[in-house]
């Protein structure tokens, strides 16, 4: 018979023994910080990087050029929030091709251009596409090169057209493009207008803390248990508790410490958010303010500790040192990191029956049938039908590993076989 | 009705027949020693009482009742793998101990503090568990086992590692509890602890019990008397005589064993017929003799 008061005494001493640790605060600190860090490093070291450019154009167009200066004036001032600055220069071309497209290769190498765009005389007699070389030292400057071409192309056929004689008004017309806005249709036909991008990568944000936070946690319950073997308390405590008491408080505990910290990170996002709500990233604030998605994220975590908690209970109750555990533990941590994997065919196309089978799956589904909740709302039947195995593979699971836990907490012989371990399983001592 | 009562109790692991039909009563007041050579079984029976694991065959009686995790509530225990956690401090250490045993918080808490006092190690209230002594580390877990007042107390080996003053203690311990009615079953292999401590015995090796019951009838029943003699030239009794078991030389004089098939004076002027004897001194052999004499015969019938 389980005794919850018993498991409860467990759970308090395993919680207030952790909470009053420094490790905690300072993992409760870092890991925003870090994940902070990963959000906002690359764009701000984009920015950085993105920086200033002097581009050289190799042209004996001077009209061409200005219109390419132009263009791309126009589009940096679009673009503001990129950060990119460019300075064009006009070099004439000059007789001797390979002289001077050897002198260009030096200029770059000594770092008088970012690049150089050699326009061939012939651009503007052609009417069908043409290829124009770009020499740089970093051709892998994406955003630059997206922006020059765009600048360079917008310039080609303002000039054609004006060449060919088309009044203004029709080149403006032909010249004129299409900005490609996305609106989220949700179920029930509601529009959203939110920064998919942005919603997306909160819900990946959240998708990746589901899956370190049952990791790190489900480390911590087996840990705690190596500890009890290691320092022989166990049987100390087993004269007064039954292993499953013991087990089940150890879970409960540690998993209040983690919805502690839970707690202290939304706090924080929520002052983060409210503090930059003028910058605004709206599609961070619609994640983080649907209470659908907060509870499947809450419940998702808790359905996905007590799955991994309880394997990892039964991990440290098996062996004897976390060395022992090691290879168990790999093989466990390459099936947790699937979902990894998994999560670009979801995303391209979250109702493809591939991605509803294995964000199905309930080993995946905290992080994948997640994800696809931000993505798109599932029917409602795969929500119950998600839960439902869900629920069952983690009752089915614990009770697996508590009878693996009730035989191994006090084994301290050789490392287990894994036959030895099915047989603890099955009930079998 | 005995306190504690093992019927026939099996149990083996894999191809180790770790306790065989053991049988022995523990009466409501007694300190019954559990001895034993190492690996005689012991801690399985003790493991069985407590429940960590089951015996094959067999029952285990608590008060006539057989044991669940209830009735488990009452049994004090000490067991042989002891530790603590090493980063609490020893009063919220004792505290929590005290809550699993079935205690409330706060009535933990004051009998932690009763304990520490009592022990001797009240200034290590809020001392971590680690920076404590191996000795102390041990008195606290002996304070633990017995926090909640438990009429049947458990102690699986409680002096190994002890030194001489805190196994006074111990022992002490140990009485106290049994002048106020507690039953106290503990093993070790150190036989002069029992004899010291025991008003019953139970001797277990390889897995059965070689004799168990009250101290005085056990000695009655194995205890052979001795005869410690020293011949005029020093020389060996010699054999074989009659009554007499065997000779074992002992810095300068003999000890005999007899056999018990004639009476201690009639042996004595069998050996002085035959020797010159300078001094005959008669005495009762140690448990550790009887133990050891056990042990050997025990052998030999298996053999």
């Amino acid at each position: 018979m389980f005794r919850w008061r018993k498991a409860l005494i467990v759970a308090r001493r395993e919680y207030l023994a952790r909470v009053k640790t420094k490790a905690f605060w300072i993992s409760t600190l870092a890991v925003p910080a870090v994940l902070v860090a990963f959000a906002v490093g690359p764009t701000l070291l984009a920015a950085r990087t993105g920086g200033s450019h002097r581009v050289g154009v190799v042209t004996a167009d001077a009209e061409l050029f200005q219109r390419i200066k132009n263009a791309l004036e126009e589009s940096l001032q679009r673009g503001k929030e990129l950060r990119l600055a460019v300075t064009l220069e006009r070099l004439q071309p000059s007789a001797d091709r390979e002289a001077q497209r050897k002198e260009l290769k030096n200029a770059i190498v000594e770092k008088r251009f970012s690049g150089v765009v050699l326009l061939p005389e012939t651009i503007l007699q052609n009417e069908g596409e043409v290829k124009v070389e770009y020499l740089s030292a970093n051709v892998t400057a994406v955003l630059l090169i997206a922006t020059l071409e765009k600048a360079v192309s917008h310039a080609v056929r303002q000039q054609r057209l004006a060449n060919a004689g088309a009044p203004p008004e029709v080149a403006r017309i032909a010249l004129a493009g299409v900005d490609l806005t996305p609106v989220k249709v949700t179920k029930g036909g509601a529009e959203s207008r939110e920064s998919f991008a942005a919603s997306f990568a909160v819900g990946y944000v959240l998708m990746f803390m589901i899956f370190f936070t049952a990791v790190m946690y489900g480390m911590i319950v087996m840990r705690g248990v190596l500890e009890e073997k290691g320092s022989r308390i166990v049987e100390i405590i087993v004269a007064n508790l039954s292993p499953l008491e013991l087990m089940f408080g150890k879970i409960f505990g540690v998993g209040a410490v983690g919805l502690t910290q839970y707690a202290l990170w939304l706090m924080l996002a929520a002052n983060v958010l409210a503090f930059s709500a003028s910058a605004g990233v709206p599609g961070a604030a619609a994640v983080l303010t649907n209470p659908t998605l907060m509870l499947a994220f809450v419940v998702f975590f808790v359905l996905g500790y007590f799955l991994y908690g309880s394997l990892y209970a039964a991990l440290g109750a098996a062996f004897n040192s976390e060395e022992e555990a090691q290879q168990v533990q790999n093989v466990a941590g390459w099936v947790m990191a699937l979902p990894f994997l998994f999560m670009i065919p979801i995303m391209n196309n979250p109702d493809s029956p591939f991605a509803v089978v294995v964000s199905l799956i309930p080993f995946f589904a905290p992080m994948l049938f997640f994800l696809r909740m931000v993505l798109q709302t599932p029917p409602l039947w795969q929500v119950v039908l998600c839960f439902a195995l869900l629920v069952a593979t983690t009752a089915f699971v614990v009770r697996l590993a508590a009878a693996v836990y009730r035989v191994g907490i006090l084994s301290y012989g050789a490392r287990p076989s894994i036959r030895q371990l099915f047989r603890w399983a099955m009930g079998k001592a | 009705m005995a306190h504690l009562e093992l019927r026939d109790v099996n149990k083996a692991f894999g191809s180790v027949h770790a306790v065989r039909d053991l049988s022995f009563s523990v009466p409501h007041g007694s300190v019954y020693g559990l001895l034993g050579p190492n690996g005689a079984g012991k801690t399985t029976t003790i493991r069985m009482i407590m429940r960590i694991v089951l015996p094959d065959t067999g029952t285990i009686l608590l008060d006539g009742e057989p044991v669940d995790d209830e009735r488990r509530e009452g049994i004090g225990y000490l067991p042989e793998e002891r530790g603590l956690y090493r980063k609490m401090q020893v009063l919220e250490h004792l505290t929590f101990l005290g809550e699993v045993r079935g205690l409330s918080r706060d009535e933990a808490r004051r009998r932690a503090r009763f304990w520490l006092e009592r022990m001797g190690l009240a200034e290590k209230a809020h001392t971590k568990v680690e920076a404590l002594s191996k000795g102390m580390q041990q008195k606290v877990q002996f304070a633990a086992a017995v926090i909640h007042d438990p009429p049947l107390v458990i102690l699986d080996e409680p002096f190994t590692g002890l030194d001489p003053i805190a196994t006074r203690q111990f022992k002490d311990e140990i009485l106290a509890m049994a002048n106020r009615g507690v039953t106290v079953l503990f093993s070790t292999h150190v036989l002069p602890q029992a004899e010291e401590l025991c008003t019953h015995y139970c001797l277990i090796n390889r897995g059965r019990a070689v004799f168990a019951g009250e101290a005085g009838e056990v000695r009655k029943r194995y205890a052979r008397p001795q005869l410690k003699l020293v011949t005029a030239d020093g020389a060996a009794p010699p054999l074989p005589m009659p009554g007499i078991h065997k000779v074992e030389p002992r810095n300068g004089s003999y000890l005999v064993h007899l056999d018990g098939t004639l009476p201690v004076p009639q042996v004595i002027r069998e050996v002085a017929a035959r020797c010159a004897l300078s001094s005959v001194e008669q005495f009762e052999p140690s448990l550790e003799e009887i133990f050891l004499r056990a042990v050997e015969e025990d052998h030999v019938s298996v053999a």
